[in-house]
């Protein structure tokens, strides 16, 4: 395998073989260890000194079932330290099979010119962008792009908010056919790809191109135990919830529980929350032709998404998801599906993540810019971000901006990242990981959602137990490119992950390797962010969620300081 | 005295969303779930007025129960 390393400033790419130190890493664990080794961790994120990664998992390229996951990395302008945003589509099984560990861009352009940057079979080219690709979203950009290089090509960019460099941008990447728009949402790494000049990574397909498998035999006995287990998990199989109705599938469940944000996460509950769920998402979209059961990654057996169309059949966005109806949804006092579908089409347009953006709107309702429920106003809030007015600027910097700004004080974040759909007032494992997560509140980082039989979620003993099992089995997941969703099978057997990584690589690794690889991403991101300047203060939940009861539980976030200041005692 | 029982996603098919079941006293989340001829195993999570519970659980007159199949939060 190879690492790319891309120089904006010198337009220059350089081919290097991987360092022994970066042999055993992919994902979240090599961009957490690229990062520490590479960069000052108080550099400036949208400065020359930070580095943006493009980094398949350890399983990328192999064509294990949900595991072609791209990671992406840097240090994040929006949490001020570590970040990994991981997404579907295409690009992580592309750069797998094209033995490519990493893209590496570094420095900035001289002036502020945009490029493309075009990978092929053992070739990388840097190209300027010309006018028609500047200013222009995600989705005509990826297809511009792959009229000129295939529709089967791979397109990596970004939209109008990557290119204004605002904070609450991601990263678009193309999927298989209809599914156009997958993101590596979080923590404004598309603004630190619009700081770099970089519009957009175009991967040709590598027709022919395979990974060389080590121990075949181990692998494919391996690989092929993992996916029957998917397909017989009663969650994840084809007559599963999350087959069936996606993501949605828990709307009804949180909601009921009191966690769904509402009204800007002044409310747990939705009164119009069944016009929300999986179930009216599916009725919706098989009744107007559209499609549900479609998949992100090539195969994938869970196949979770949907295409979503309105009432004449027009497609409107593919996929609605789970997160992006609380907070777009709810969170707006919005109580319909085709509401929900309009504002996300916009957001991966301009290239924006859905969580940020929706609890920056939501701040900004609060704010009396609009009302909520109010989808004209909404939408008009929205524009001024692709139009990049000053408005558009604040909510494309996100929750914490938009509240100073307008001077709320009800801003839900932990580590300046907006809180995703569980409000952690009564949900408080997820309070722990958003208040303890190197990676800011972030729901992949460590979601205690439905965790049965365990620990409840809206008492605090055991949380702080919870929350760290979570984060570690997180890390390995984002760091193999495993969906949040295909992790059943490893859990309830580890030695699955481990002989698809030795078939593949030959590394002998035994459990203990496993558990130390998975604890010592943790580790790294944890000492990044301790250099970076950021104190166990600055992971807090909000003041404000630590005071005011959130009906109808009327819970606070009352985990103790001392548990949130352990969590790590036993990492 | 009754029990507001819903069930959600995979378990509706063949029975109504929404129905009330008549209680005499106290009994469980079990004993409703196969009153209402909810295959158990499919049950992946319930609440019993909103609150997180189990199949043993005692559930009260005029409480809300809710049954959902097996969810994964992401």
């Amino acid at each position: 395998m190879k690492i790319l390393r891309v120089n904006m400033k010198e337009a220059g790419i350089r081919w290097e073989t991987v360092p022994p130190d970066y042999e055993q890493l992919g994902g979240r664990a090599l961009i957490a260890k690229l990062l520490l080794s590479e960069i000052p961790p108080a550099c400036d994120a949208l400065g020359p000194h930070n580095k943006l990664i493009f980094t398949p998992g350890l399983l990328g390229g192999a064509i294990v079932a949900t595991a072609g996951r791209l990671s992406v990395g840097a240090k994040s302008p929006l949490t001020g330290g570590i970040k990994e945003a991981n997404a579907g589509g295409t690009a992580g099984d592309a750069l797998g099979k094209l033995a490519i560990k990493a893209i590496v861009v570094e420095e900035q352009p001289k002036n502020k010119e945009f490029y493309i940057l075009e990978l092929d079979v053992d070739t990388a080219k840097l190209i300027p962008a010309d006018n028609s690709l500047r200013h222009i979203g995600t989705y005509a950009t990826a297809d511009r792009l792959q009229e000129r290089y295939g529709a089967d090509a791979t397109v990596i960019c970004i939209g109008q908010a990557g290119e204004y460099l605002m904070t609450g941008a991601g990263i678009s990447t193309t999927g298989e056919r209809d599914q156009r728009s997958n993101h590596a949402a979080r923590g404004g790494l598309g603004a630190v790809m619009g700081s770099k000049g970089l519009k957009a990574v175009v991967i040709r397909k590598a027709v022919g191109k395979a990974i060389q498998l080590h121990d075949e035999e181990l692998f494919r006995k391996a690989a092929k135990a993992y996916a029957q287990k998917l397909i017989t998990d009663p969650k994840l199989g084809t007559k599963g919830s999350q087959h069936l109705y996606g993501t949605a599938s828990i709307v009804g469940a949180v909601n009921e529980m009191g966690s769904l944000p509402t009204r800007n996460f002044s409310e747990g509950k939705f009164e119009h929350a069944a016009q929300l769920r999986g179930e009216k998402l599916r009725e919706l979209v098989l009744a107007r032709e559209g499609k549900v059961g479609t998949r992100c990654m090539p195969g994938c057996v869970i196949a979770c998404r949907n295409l979503y169309p309105d009432e004449s059949g027009k497609p409107i966005v593919g996929t609605v998801q789970y997160e992006t109806i609380a907070l777009v949804g709810s969170n707006l006092g919005l109580g319909n599906l085709d509401d929900v579908a309009t504002l996300n089409y916009m957001c991966n347009d301009f290239g924006l993540d859905t969580i940020e953006t929706g609890a920056a709107l939501g701040v900004a309702l609060e704010a009396g810019l609009a009302k909520f429920g109010d989808i004209e106003g909404i939408v008009g809030l929205l524009k001024q971000v692709g139009e990049g007015t000053v408005l558009g600027r604040v909510l494309g910097c996100g929750a914490v901006t938009t509240g100073k700004v307008l001077g709320i004080r009800r801003v839900p974040v932990a580590l300046g990242q907006a809180m995703p759909g569980y409000d952690p007032r009564t949900l408080k494992g997820n309070g722990v990981t958003y208040a303890t997560s190197p990676q800011g509140a972030d729901h992949t980082a460590g979601n205690a959602f439905g965790a049965r039989n365990e620990v409840p979620p809206l008492g605090t003993a055991g949380q702080k137990e919870l929350s760290l099992r979570l984060q570690i089995i997180a890390a390995m997941l984002d760091s193999t490119g495993l969906c949040l969703f295909g992790r059943p099978p490893i859990i309830a057997n580890p030695q699955l992950m481990i002989d698809m990584i030795n078939g593949i690589y030959g590394w002998g690794w035994t459990k203990e390797d496993y558990d130390r690889f998975n604890r010592d991403v943790l580790r790294t991101e944890l000492e990044f962010n301790r250099r970076a300047g950021i104190t166990k203060t600055d992971y807090r939940i909000p003041e404000y969620m630590r005071e005011e009861p959130l009906p109808p539980h009327n819970a606070v976030f009352d985990v103790p300081d001392s548990d949130l200041d352990s969590v790590f005692d036993a990492l | 005295m009754a029990v507001d029982i819903e069930v959600f996603g995979q378990l509706l098919p063949g029975r109504p969303r929404r129905c009330s079941v008549e209680i005499q006293g106290p009994t469980t989340a079990r004993e409703l779930a196969n009153r209402i001829g909810l295959e158990l195993s499919h049950i992946g999570l319930l609440s019993i007025d909103g609150v997180q519970s189990e199949l043993d659980d005692p559930v009260s007159p005029n409480s809300r129960l809710c049954f959902f199949p097996y969810l994964a939060g992401g």
